[in-house]
């Protein structure tokens, strides 16, 4: 991993290994990310990146048959923090950690109701500050213009691009301070997947960024650091 | 060549049976509406008391289905409405919370239950009226006993769909809240639920329709010829299946028979209604859950 002095690291890994029944799909994995950049994480297909990625919201645990050894830390107000222990508020962990799938996975109710649905998942209900929230996560995702207009629209009549800034805003509502990505490019055609591009070089000031990516000219463009995950073993480079 | 003529086969037997489907729902509807439309009038409904009467009970109908229509009317309500939110819950336990050998357990019992005849649960209904009479001496067989029986009669239906309905949400649907920092309580009420909704409203509406021509059951739990408007809960009452079972079976003269028919076009009209209000009420539901600002 290309040191980058000027930022503390964030995130970290100690002998981490993951398996699915028996199979080993990460091994002795220890891992550091500095915070406030995009880092990449490489690799061909089943070597577990995504999986990789679910160790830091934990969302790995609604898999049957899963099994993780070793820690995972998450520096939160400048604390060093266990993120599997059993102090940790499940919620709050993936509040923190915001998750942005492959996929666009727009919930099917209105584009205002999926922007401000983690706002109701974490109880703030008074309608102005919600207002505000949901308008500034849009303007955060170059979004607000396209849709100011029609904020009560199903949001799947989106385009796909959209959808997927949708996506991103509202993982950007409750102010994670870090974005977890799966390819949130892989199935946009390559103008959205500029406008997502600029997007996330725009995050990377306010959030520590985890990014799968697949295309090295995209990982050239934005990555400040790339890991890469193959087979039994990691290469950081 | 055999092939091709399997397919064929195959093809047209398929056409046949949904052409025979239909035309057996159109020839026992075009039946019914042929001999049951020209009796209905508003001396059918009400006989010689005057509507308005009628509605706010001022004078008790006599001669008319009117206390039959409203006897149907207060048992479907009051059966589905007791069975809902229990079938809701079981089925949301069932698709969400049952694990192994529990949940295997639960799953065998809503089958039985399902399997039980109606007769069966009638007689169960009137043991059960028998019962608790000889401790409250209030209680014979009722609406209310009625409305009980009835209401294990439809739970099957009810905990059958909302399973099926939250366990066919696809898993990156079922994902997503949580990625977001739902609780399991919160993923089911604000994002498994309402998406369910569509599936639960069509169990619903299967148990509006079974309560609603159900006869065995009432039969042995209530139900009685010449009753008026039930007063209480407690009191016997009149239903449309039981007026057209009885009718047919008992009618004194022509006219008598045709009213029959009549009372089974009403039947059909309240439970279409029945089913508009529950698809309505579920649209309604569904908008102020998902769209709504």
């Amino acid at each position: 991993m290309t040191e980058n002095k000027s930022n503390e690291m964030k995130i970290k890994t100690v002998n981490l290994s993951f398996y699915y029944n028996h199979l080993r799909v990460l091994k002795d994995i220890s891992v550091e990310f500095p915070e406030r950049s995009i880092s990449a994480i490489v690799g061909p297909s089943g070597q577990g990146k995504s999986t990789f990625l679910m160790i830091f919201n934990r969302l790995w645990e609604t898999i049957p048959d899963a099994r993780m050894e070793g820690e995972a830390f998450i520096r939160l107000n400048n604390k060093w923090v266990n993120i599997y222990d059993r102090s940790i508020s499940l919620p709050e962990l993936r509040r923190s950690a915001g998750m942005v799938f492959q996929t666009p996975n727009p919930l099917p109710m209105s584009i205002f109701k999926n922007i401000s649905f983690p706002l109701k998942l974490s109880g703030v209900t008074e309608m102005q500050s919600v207002d505000e929230k949901v308008e500034s996560a849009l303007k955060q995702a170059f979004l607000w213009d396209e849709v100011k207009d029609r904020l009560t629209d199903d949001a799947r009549s989106l385009s796909g691009g959209q959808q997927q800034r949708l996506c991103i805003a509202r993982a950007l509502t409750l102010d994670p301070e870090i974005l977890l990505l799966d390819e949130p490019t892989s199935f946009l055609d390559a103008r959205s997947g500029q406008i997502i591009e600029d997007l996330l070089l725009s995050l990377k000031e306010s959030c520590t960024i985890l990014l799968i990516s697949h295309y090295m000219d995209q990982i050239r463009r934005i990555a400040d650091q790339v890991m890469e995950l193959s087979g039994d073993t990691s290469n950081n480079s | 060549m055999k092939e091709r003529f399997i397919e064929i086969f195959i093809k047209s037997f398929a056409w046949l049976s949904g052409l025979l489907l239909l035309s057996a729902a159109f020839v026992i509807i075009g039946f019914l509406m042929i001999k049951g439309i020209p009796t209905l009038s508003l001396s059918l409904i009400f006989g010689d008391t005057s509507p308005a009467d009628a509605f706010l009970l001022r004078r008790q109908v006599l001669t008319g289905l009117f206390p039959a229509m409203a006897g149907t009317c207060l048992l479907v309500l009051l059966a589905v409405g007791m069975a809902t939110p229990v079938g809701l819950a079981a089925g949301i336990y069932l698709a969400e919370y049952g694990r192994g050998t529990l949940k295997s357990f639960f799953s065998l019992f809503c089958d039985i239950l399902a399997g039980v005849p109606s007769i069966v649960i009638g007689l169960f209904g009137f043991s059960l009226a028998i019962s608790l009479h000889h401790y409250i001496r209030e209680i014979y067989p009722c609406l209310l006993i009625s409305a009980l029986a009835l209401a294990f009669l439809v739970l099957p239906y009810l905990i059958r769909t909302t399973q099926f309905a939250m366990e066919s949400i696809p898993a990156e649907v079922r994902l997503t809240a949580p990625a977001l920092g739902a609780t399991k309580l919160q993923n089911i009420a604000y994002v498994l639920f309402p998406r369910s909704l569509p599936g639960i409203a069509s169990g619903v509406i299967l148990a509006i329709g079974r309560c609603a021509e159900d006869t065995s059951v009432i039969m042995l739990t209530g139900v009685v010829a010449a009753a008026g408007i039930p007063g209480s809960l407690l009191s016997a009452y009149e239903a449309l299946p039981f007026y057209i079972y009885y009718i047919s079976s008992q009618y004194r003269d022509a006219y008598e028979l045709q009213t029959g028919y009549g009372a089974a076009v009403i039947l059909l009209i309240i439970c279409a209604c029945l089913f508009l209000a529950a698809f309505y009420l579920k649209n309604q539901l569904m908008n102020r859950m998902l769209y709504r600002q």
